[in-house]
């Protein structure tokens, strides 16, 4: 056990925005520990005003370029909910298909990438491929198949360009489906080779577990295991579902002096978003090979343990491929048409909710008359998640104080990579010393 | 997918932030670049934007890769700099707790590893004058544009 510690994993500036974890242990007491976000302001809320309906989502895509795809989709839920503007059944599916595109691209960076290396005890995902190389360019050529089907129906791979309020402004083809179709069936073997590999080091996942509340989307009509439609649950209220207009009284969010992003809280003072959240809330709905993935790793309804996240997502990657066939299916079977958009302006003030990857995400407009927004509020799951990490922080290292203090940072670390962050898109500029 | 048009032999990828004023001149150079797109028909122009991981595709089996990239150099603002993955190395300290963090240098090592990297990288840096929020680059930079392309447009020769 530590007499005394100092951990500070400080990695920013106020440009570049991302997480400090701060651990002061003295004469065996924690003195502090906090996660801290010093994230610079976005000022996106501001941006919006002024602008008309048909662009917020093209602009509100840019908050992110690893979920821009969720924002433009929640901004055009929103929008259309604002302005009474209906969205027909094909399109409904076609934006459905083009999310799933987000999430297994999502998913797959974060198992790869940034989980991967943890479970394998290498620092990052290039020192990895001298241990699993085949594994590595089973995730990559997995990415690639995600990053090619965005660009099929959002027209790019980072902020979509087929997206308008109404509908889509492209409709692929038949061919192109079925293509699509084919390609995500001959992903299947690639997507078990990788559960294989991450269960082959699934003993190097912590074990450690809190009672946590889960929110989520549910849908209840028809049941789904659902990223797009319905409202908004928690395993405290598991019977209610809350209208997505009144994700106020979800997010509840509030202001803390170690964060420049607000922190959430609902049933408890904190709360989890994302896979494990979504998985907890509807595993019952899980496709066929979803719910064999989840028993191969031994993730059951009411896991609370945080580090199990990219498990859930890894077990959601089968019920992206799985689902998208089969909706493929219906497209095909209604035959696709190329539908005209229509819409006008006018007063209105509605709310959007999708699940992005890292979790429950929430956009709010109003507008004028004339279309012209006057007001924006969008909840993101990173900042949903932020209270939830601290308060896991503070249950964990009491548990691990009597570990090296390699191996406590190293822990602290895993469990912010396990809600998969999704920390401002701000600088990344490179920074060289030249040795030639 | 019929979406997959065959990649061309050489890919020139700008990459930046337009909202942080330096930071996004890989862009502001690549869009002056693809107005020459006839001269360079071998050549893909592309706005990577904040780039991430996505550059790994990007640059997989091309012959040559060129890269116009915000860089801290440790030189004169407006300073730009031709240089190769191997004249350098990152001084870039990754906490890896989110995606939106890269380092292009690091991907480029994977891309080797992987076995899919260019036979050619080149990497345009300039150096930043102002990093602070704005749409525009500084003065020091944009009065430059013209000469940087200049430059680039050399090495697509």
């Amino acid at each position: 056990m530590h007499n005394s510690l100092d951990i500070n994993v400080h990695h920013i500036t106020r440009v570049e925005g991302h997480g400090n974890i701060v651990v002061n242990v003295k004469n065996g007491k924690i003195e502090k520990l906090q996660w801290q976000v010093p994230e610079a302001p976005r000022f996106f809320e501001a941006m919006v005003r002024g602008h008309s309906y048909q662009d917020i989502q093209t602009i509100v895509s840019r908050i992110c370029g690893i979920c821009s795809i969720t924002h433009s989709l929640a901004a055009t839920k929103a929008v259309e909910s604002a302005l009474g503007i209906k969205v027909s059944e094909q399109a409904d599916k076609l934006r459905i298909l083009m999310h799933y595109s987000e999430q297994l691209q999502s998913h797959t960076l974060h198992v790869g990438y940034l989980a991967a290396p943890d479970f394998f005890g290498t620092p990052s995902v290039v020192p990895l491929v001298a241990r699993a190389a085949d594994a590595v360019k089973t995730i990559v050529k997995a990415h690639r198949i995600a990053n090619n089907w965005s660009d099929l129906i959002a027209g790019r791979t980072t902020h979509p360009v087929t997206l308008i309020p109404g509908g889509l402004t492209r409709t692929p083809t038949e061919k192109q489906l079925r293509q699509l179709q084919q390609t995500l069936k001959d992903a299947v073997p690639d997507l078990k080779k990788i559960a294989e590999v991450v269960l082959s080091v699934a003993a190097n996942i912590p074990k450690f577990e809190r009672p946590t509340e889960y929110v989520s989307l549910k849908q209840t009509t028809p049941p789904t295991y659902t990223f797009y439609h319905g409202g908004v649950t928690s395993n405290d209220n598991k019977d209610a579902v809350v209208p997505i207009e009144k994700w106020h009284d979800v997010a509840n969010e509030y202001m803390v002096e170690q964060s420049t992003a607000k922190w959430a809280k609902w049933h408890r003072d904190a709360y989890a978003v994302g896979a494990l959240a979504r998985f907890n809330n509807n595993a019952e709905l899980l496709s066929p090979m979803a719910k064999d993935a989840a028993k191969m790793f031994g993730l059951q309804k009411g896991c609370c343990n945080p580090y199990m996240n990219t498990v859930a997502q890894l077990v959601e990657c089968f019920h992206i491929v799985e689902t998208s066939i089969d909706l493929i299916d219906q497209l095909l079977v209604r035959g696709l048409k190329t539908e005209k958009v229509i819409s006008s302006p006018k007063a209105g003030k509605g709310a959007g909710c999708v699940e992005a990857p890292r979790g429950i995400l929430f956009h709010e407009y109003e507008f004028d008359k004339n279309g012209k927004c006057v007001a924006a509020d969008i909840c993101i799951p990173t900042n949903q998640n932020h209270a939830n990490i601290q308060k896991d922080f503070e249950k964990l290292l009491p548990e691990i104080l009597d570990q090296s203090e390699k191996d406590i940072r190293l822990k602290l670390e895993m469990l912010v990579r396990a809600y998969d962050p999704c920390i401002s898109c701000s600088t990344h500029f490179l920074n060289v010393q030249f040795v030639k | 997918m019929t979406n997959q048009l065959a990649k061309k032999e050489i890919v020139v990828i700008g990459l930046g932030n337009l909202l942080l004023s330096d930071e996004g001149i890989g862009i502001h150079l690549i869009r002056k670049l693809s107005e020459h797109q006839d001269k360079f028909p071998s050549v893909e122009f592309i706005d990577a934007g904040t780039g991430g991981m996505n550059v790994l595709h990007l640059i997989a089996n091309r012959k040559k890769a060129v890269i116009i990239d915000c860089v801290k150099m440790g030189k004169k603002p407006g300073t730009i700099k031709r240089f190769e993955p191997t004249d350098v190395q990152t001084t870039k300290k990754m906490t890896h707790f989110s995606l939106h963090e890269a380092d292009i240098l690091r991907i480029i090592e994977l891309s080797r590893q992987l076995g899919e990297c260019p036979d050619k990288i080149v990497i345009f840096g300039i150096e930043p004058k102002s990093l602070e929020l704005g749409q525009k680059p500084s003065k020091t930079l944009s009065g430059r544009i013209d000469d940087y392309s200049i430059d680039i447009c050399k090495e697509l020769c």
